[in-house]
């Protein structure tokens, strides 16, 4: 635990009503409610600058000032510090209300630089409106303003310009309080403070872009949005975040057919209007140059050419078909990353027209597709909120799923929930961890066993609920199985479950049956067919022939990314449905350019199993079809019609024929806030794997490889986005002093790094904190080979 | 690690352990990180974010909030005169103006030679003696434009290793805010002004920490 | 005529030594601490509620009232307020300086009677000296064994460390205090809740008390409360030390009781003006208080409700003291300059409003005023402190923006003329 911080006014909110009176109308509260959200409620608007409905108050702009009544008279009191309590009279609006309003308003006009006509602000700024509304004619300041070097660039993706800055410490609350990055603070005192970094430390907070969102005026701006457009051109159309699988609500703003700027708009249920920076900043790859236009057909010679729809599709169907005929075997990868109705298209034409069970959304890095849509106590995100105990067993949240990292937290610090750890090395919620365990991947078995048979701390705290357990694969030298085996032991403990997979949609996906072992609905098939890892080895083999791959890119995205080259160059017949060429669709036989995110219209279900709707607010480019179409046409094509007429069509069919998303139709999407919660089945699954240290994969003595994913790495959305594309941290190799100088190793030194799986030359980075016989090597990083899912490694100095 | 001499950490250690929260510790640490360098440097806050489990943002944040953490180097010998009402009424603009002209420095500078740095200060709770002068902290009260002339040289000239209020006050004070009556016993501050030299170090007993 | 004295006694009688060990056991020290050892939380808290004793910080708040609202949770604090920076304000340093083990020993019975095991001496950068004097009482108290473990043979265990602020008058602000203690910036922090009894240090139940006040403490325990009580006037009971400075002939601490006018004060007890010039105003209770004028304030009694009703307040007990040549504008912008110096800049009309305020002051006593200044001042100084009333109705989190006020309000009301011919003359008809 590190050492507490400014504790200020914390809310706590409660069952009980109290009767307050505001303006003369009097209303029920929540007893707890600040003052200045009971009167918005009830429709009473208090202006504010500081406070925001998600971080602690602190008072200090003062603009919410307003009177209320006492025994001893009226006292000015700030709306947005002090909780309603019962018999509370307020008044906004009295003399003296107005007095002290208007007064801050001047007070921050004195200094504040007159330039909202070139400010991304301007038209969207709280100041500008205030001053229109409350504010004084001229000003009355007749001194030098203060001044400031603008703006001043404090991170890879966000300027800082303090001339315009209102002093409201929402950026600081933020990073201290909520992301747990204070980088950037208030400096000096009185009249000359000021916002700013440390000098070359710069505010690379993976959630900066929060601050530009919630800063009330133009101090704070985004590298991707600056002077793009003027708020009164924008058309802003909600959607559901496409990156992660928290369902985040965005709003998704254009101008002139140019998707500019996502915002996080505060859904309780999700995100509550925080976003990280890739998922604001992940929109460019929309507009990007490279993204495919028309069908491409590969050449003798490796390289493309052109071809019209009619051509491509005819190919595609002509030696699909053949293959199929020959009953040599087809497979099908990827559909996690799009809507719940192409995902059916997908399952469908896969099952109906491809005649393969042989399906996988998963790209070998998740856990088991019966696990995922079937788990049953699955929680609610908000069930974070309420929890005593929070178990996380799985990857870093922060790097992987960074809503849920601020979810989890918000309940630790702010709700006081305990926080089990587990981790095999640094995590970015160590510094909120009640108990942290490490352990060496592999050996996570052992763990759990002595979990469960020992009395301890830990054991007591999981055994206190309310318990919420958020469980996936810590690494990828982790057996997908181990969660599993966690999950059982929660259960047996009343706990209930979040489990962690990736890719925005994969619980959609799986929903609708891109899995091998799953039929839409969650239902279980008869035969199931093979999973990504099966595929890939099939097609090496050449047991499999042919290959669909929709949006997925498994030469970079698999942990065994060697054996996908070899899958892909052996196959006979590869197509890809795709955006961009990537290292995979570059090893295609056939490429169809399709429409992505904010460019057709659907639904999606996050990790809960709440579905929402995505929505289309541009064209899609060049000739990009929907997946379903191209789908729908190729199925015609091969004389097996899946009859697929539009999205919405195909939604009203999944409302009908899909078991648990019967009646859950686009208008009903469309009306709730935060979409529908589609009912979980009980327990189908056993959960009866027991997973212990394997013998023979007894590791002690050796080194032992933590392989894990970053916020930012070399996925093709990021490499498409000129933002984001050099975030990522870049390879290099972990280790403890010891292990290291046991090598022969020091700082900064080439190393071999070899798996059963792959090697890569790194550079050796030595961190006190690591554990002995772990190296950490981040997965997916640009221009190094990947080093598969064994997690035996053997580290040589170059 | 720390770029600090062994004697130093012991210190910081020393000095953490006095508080429940090694966040305490930010302050004198910051004193500690000046008394090394005369000022206090990037490295300094960096070094002082890791003793106390913060971000050098945070440290800075502290470190810019107070007036005696100087981020400039500020001479071997900072005289700070008071200008606040009490000493005002009594002619200290006279005396801050004697002290800029004499050291050749104004208002938050250094002398050319880098010796003496001269600067304007709020009250210093010597009002009573107005006007009030400190050197690297150590009082002189009563202090007129003459006097404080003579300071200026003396300090060029003595260049003393420490500094000693009673002994200023001897050589360059007059009336004082109450009988100062008992002679100080230890020498005060120097060479820089920095406050290594005391500051607690009462033995703390209850042990861990508590919160 | 003279008083009794209490706090400032032994070095009145013993002015070579007051601050040794030998001589504060020799006079009595440490009995109170040693007899409240055996005492409960109940009977001391009681008999300091019960003494009438009033925080000598400024707010006049009773003391033992005070430890009554400590909060159950445990650990709790005791933070010793020794930041004494209040323009005018000296008395705490002598206290420091001069009988610092009157202090150590106020410490233990606070801490006794707060169920309290570790002390925190706050105090302010810029008193290297009395910082070194109180340590080393600290140092001879542990050496005897009245701190530490076990401290006067008894089970109790007390730690006491002394923290340097480093330059910022608003950590004498309790909250703010606390934060800086923390480690954080020393801004004030939001009320509710009102007192750090409730949350305090660390988020624990803390006691602050003021220097002035802890050293009261063995005296009350000692003579008794009837006694304590007969040395003050009426509700202010015991004594106070008043520190007077500027323009008068014997500047200085003067431990008096209560109910004396200001005409004693200023012309008796601290020798009249200098230069045998006129009494033109005076500051009753340090920097933030409103000022006096002699025509109206002379005869009025020293005491925190006459004043309080002659719309001022005595704080700390520093009285500023100008004579007929000042400058009021000049004296206004240096009192209004400290503030905005020393603003922490969290609220915007204490941020922005005092340097505005200095800014107008300035170029008024420049010569370069403007005839709608004098409204324009006053109705800045009316959006920090709506209605200019005292006490004021703040806009702000703590009480240092309103304060800046106090000069405004006091030389619009007092000294119109003045500014006014600043304003037409261009610049101070005074002589310099
Ligand atoms: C702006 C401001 C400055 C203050 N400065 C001091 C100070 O320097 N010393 C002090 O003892 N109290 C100061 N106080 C009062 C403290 O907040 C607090 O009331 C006091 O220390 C309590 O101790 P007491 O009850 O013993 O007086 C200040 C208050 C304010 C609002
Ligand atoms: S009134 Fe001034 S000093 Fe007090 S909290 Fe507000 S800004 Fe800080
Ligand atoms: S909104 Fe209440 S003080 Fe800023």
């Amino acid at each position: 635990m590190t050492d507490l911080t400014r504790e200020g006014i914390k809310a706590t909110v409660g069952e009980e009503m109290v009767k307050v009176t505001v303006d003369g109308q009097e209303f029920e509260a929540p007893k707890g409610q600040m003052l200045i959200q009971a009167a918005q409620n009830h429709g009473t608007y208090i202006p504010r600058f500081c406070w925001h409905p998600r971080m602690r108050p602190v008072g200090m702009c003062r603009m919410c000032l307003v009177e209320m009544e006492t025994p001893k008279g009226r006292v000015l009191i700030t709306a947005c510090t002090n909780p309603v309590a019962d018999g509370m009279v307020i008044d906004t609006k009295s003399e003296v209300a107005k007095k002290a309003q208007e007064g801050v308003l001047e007070f921050l006009l004195i200094n504040h630089p007159l330039d909202c006509p070139v400010c991304d602000r301007g038209g969207e700024c709280p100041l500008q409106d205030h001053t229109i509304a409350y504010g004084p004619g001229e000003s009355r300041f007749v001194e030098e303003k203060r001044h400031f070097e603008k703006p001043i660039k404090i991170s890879d993706l966000v300027y800082l310009d303090r001339e315009r800055c209102i002093l409201c410490a929402r950026c600081t609350r933020f990073s201290d309080e909520v992301s747990g990055d204070p980088l950037i603070e208030f400096l000096d005192r009185g009249n000359f403070t000021q916002i700013n970094t440390f000098p070359d430390q710069p505010f690379a907070s993976y959630f900066s872009g929060n601050t530009v969102q919630i800063c009330p005026v133009g101090a704070l701006t985004s590298k991707a949005y600056r002077f793009r457009a003027r708020p009164w051109d924008l058309v802003s159309i909600e959607s559901t975040c496409p990156h992660c699988t928290t369902g985040d609500r965005i709003t998704v703003q254009a101008s002139q057919n140019e998707v500019l700027r996502f915002l996080g708009v505060d859904a309780e249920a999700t995100n509550w209007s925080w976003l990280s920076d890739k998922c604001r900043f992940g929109f460019e790859f929309i507009e990007s140059p490279d993204r495919l236009t028309s069908p491409m057909i590969r050449q003798e010679d490796g390289s493309f050419t052109e071809a019209t729809w009619t051509e491509a599709l005819e190919l595609v169907a002509s030696r699909f078909t053949e293959i199929r005929d020959a009953g040599k075997g087809l497979a099908v990868l990827g559909g996690a990353r799009g809507t719940n109705e192409d995902a059916y298209a997908l399952a469908k034409f896969a099952r109906e027209v491809l005649s393969t069970n042989n399906i996988d959304c998963q790209l070998d890095d998740g856990l088991d597709p019966q696990f995922l849509a079937a788990t049953a106590d699955r929680a609610r995100i908000s069930d974070l909120d309420s929890a005593r105990t929070i178990l996380v067993w799985g990857p870093d949240l922060k790097e992987e799923h960074p809503t849920l990292y601020l979810r989890v937290r918000h309940a630790v610090q702010e709700k006081g929930a305990r926080l089990v750890l587990i981790h095999p090395w640094r995590n970015g919620l160590d510094d909120r961890a009640t108990h942290k365990l490490t352990y060496r991947p592999g050996s996570g078995a052992a763990l759990l066993t002595r979990l469960q048979s020992e009395e301890g701390e830990v054991a007591t705290a999981l055994a206190e609920g309310p318990l919420v357990a958020l469980l996936g694969r810590t690494g990828y030298g982790e057996d997908g199985r181990l969660a599993e085996a966690v999950a059982a032991h929660v259960r047996s403990l009343g706990g209930k479950l979040l489990p962690l997979a990736r890719r925005s949609n994969v619980y959609g996906a799986l929903d609708m049956g891109l899995a091998p072992s799953l039929a839409p609905g969650r239902a279980t098939t008869d035969n199931p067919g093979k999973n990504a890892a099966q595929i890939l080895e099939g097609l090496a083999e050449g047991s499999i022939l042919g290959l669909l791959m929709v949006g997925s890119d498994p030469v970079r995205d698999v942990p065994n990314g060697e054996l996908a080259r070899q899958a892909l160059e052996q196959a006979r017949f590869v197509v890809a449905l795709d955006q961009f060429l990537t290292d995979s669709s570059r090893l295609a036989d056939v490429v169809l350019p399709v429409e992505g995110f904010a460019e057709k219209e659907g639904s999606v279900t996050n990790v809960e199993g709440r579905v929402q709707k995505v929505n289309r607010v541009v064209p899609g480019p060049g000739q990009s079809r929907p997946d379903w179409s191209i789908l729908d046409d190729l199925s015609d094509r091969m004389g097996r019609s899946i009859n697929l007429v539009s999205a919405e069509a195909i939604a009203k069919e999944i409302a009908t024929e899909v078991p648990a998303y019967v009646g859950v139709t686009w208008d009903m999407l469309d009306a709730e806030k935060d979409g529908v919660v589609v009912p979980l089945p009980e327990a189908t699954q056993p959960l009866v794997y027991l997973p212990a240290d394997t013998p023979g994969k007894s590791f002690s003595g050796e080194l032992v490889l933590h392989y894990a994913r970053t916020m930012f790495d070399d996925g093709v959305l990021m490499r498409h986005g000129p933002s984001l594309e050099h975030l990522a941290p870049g390879a290099v190799a972990i280790l403890n002093f010891d292990d290291a100088r046991r090598l022969g190793l020091s700082d900064g030194d080439q190393a071999d790094i070899k798996t059963s799986q792959g090697s890569a030359r790194l550079t050796v980075r030595i961190d006190p904190s690591m554990n002995h016989g772990l190296v950490y090597v981040p997965f997916n990083q640009p221009g190094i080979p990947s080093l598969g899912s064994d997690p035996v490694v053997t580290v040589t100095k170059a | 690690m720390s770029e600090w001499s062994e004697a130093v950490q012991e210190r910081a250690r020393a000095i953490v352990a006095q508080y429940p929260q090694r966040r305490s510790a930010v302050m004198p640490l910051l004193f500690l990180a000046m008394a090394q360098d005369g000022y206090l440097t990037e490295a300094g806050m960096i070094e002082v974010a890791e003793w106390t489990g913060i971000t050098p943002a945070q440290v800075a944040a502290v470190a810019t909030f107070y007036t005696m953490y100087k981020r400039e180097p500020v001479g071997k010998y900072l005289v700070s005169c008071c200008t606040s009402i009490s000493c005002m009424l009594l002619g200290s603009d006279q005396v801050m103006h004697a002290l800029e002209e004499e050291a050749g420095a104004l208002h938050g500078q250094v002398d050319a030679e880098g010796l003496i740095g001269v600067e304007h200060a709020e009250c210093l709770g010597a009002c009573g003696g107005a006007p009030a002068v400190q050197v690297n902290y150590e009082l002189i009260e009563g202090v007129t434009p003459d006097k404080a002339r003579q300071l200026v040289q003396w300090l060029r000239k003595a260049r003393p290793e420490t500094v000693n209020t009673d002994e200023l006050q001897q050589l360059f004070g007059g009336t004082t805010s109450f009988e100062w009556a008992i002679k100080e016993e230890v020498g005060a501050v120097g060479p820089y002004p920095a406050f290594e030299s005391f500051g607690s170090t009462a033995p703390v007993s209850a042990d861990g920490t508590e919160s | 005529m003279t008083y009794p004295l209490l706090v400032t006694k032994r070095m009145t009688d013993f002015p070579s030594d007051s601050h040794t060990l030998e001589r504060y056991e020799a006079t009595g020290g440490y009995k109170a601490a040693r007899a409240s050892v055996g005492m409960t939380r109940d009977q001391l808290v009681e008999a300091i509620k019960n003494s009438g004793l009033l925080g000598r910080g400024g707010a006049a708040f009773s003391a033992g009232l005070k430890w009554s609202f400590l909060a159950p949770a445990r650990p709790a604090y005791l933070v010793v307020n020794a930041d004494e920076s209040e323009p005018g304000t000296f008395k705490d340093r002598q206290l420091l300086e001069r009988d610092p083990h009157q202090l150590v020993e106020g410490i233990i019975i606070t801490a006794i009677a707060n169920e309290v095991h570790r002390a925190f001496v706050y105090v302010r950068g810029e008193y290297p000296k009395p910082a070194r004097r109180v340590q080393k009482a600290i140092d001879e108290a542990y050496a005897e064994g009245y701190l530490g473990k076990g401290i006067f043979g008894s089970s109790y265990d007390l730690d006491v460390v002394v923290h340097l602020g480093a330059g910022a008058y608003i950590c004498g602000e309790e909250t703010a205090l606390i934060n800086s203690l923390e480690g954080l910036r020393g801004e004030p922090r939001l009320k509710p809740p009102y007192f750090p009894a409730a949350v305090g240090l660390y988020n624990k139940p803390t006691i602050v008390n003021n220097v002035e006040t802890l050293s009261n403490l063995p005296h009350i325990l000692n003579q008794g409360i009837d006694s304590y009580k007969g040395l003050g006037h009426e509700a202010d009971t015991g004594t106070f030390l008043f520190s007077i400075s500027g323009h008068v002939k014997k500047p200085g601490n003067y431990e008096l009781p209560h109910g004396i006018t200001w005409n004693e004060l200023i012309f008796d007890i601290a020798g009249g003006m200098r230069r045998e010039r006129r009494l033109k105003t005076w500051i009753p209770g340090g920097a933030s208080a409103p000022w006096f004028v002699p025509s109206d304030h002379l005869e009025l009694p020293i005491t925190k409700d006459d004043t309080a009703k002659a719309g001022s307040m005595l704080g700390s007990g520093a009285v500023v003291v100008m004579d007929e040549a000042t400058c009021v504008v000049r004296a206004a912008e240096r009192i209004v300059r400290f503030f905005a110096h020393e603003s922490c800049g969290q609220c915007t009309p204490c941020r922005e409003g005092t340097s505005w305020l200095e800014m107008i002051l300035r170029r008024i006593e420049a010569g370069q005023g403007r005839e709608v200044d004098f409204d324009l001042l006053l109705d800045v100084s009316d959006n920090i402190s709506i209605g200019l009333a005292w006490p004021p109705r703040m806009t702000t989190i703590c009480p240092l923006g309103p304060s800046a006020v106090s000069p405004i309000i006091s030389i619009t009301k007092y000294f119109k003329g003045e500014i006014m011919t600043h304003i037409h003359d261009g610049g101070c008809p005074l002589p310099a």
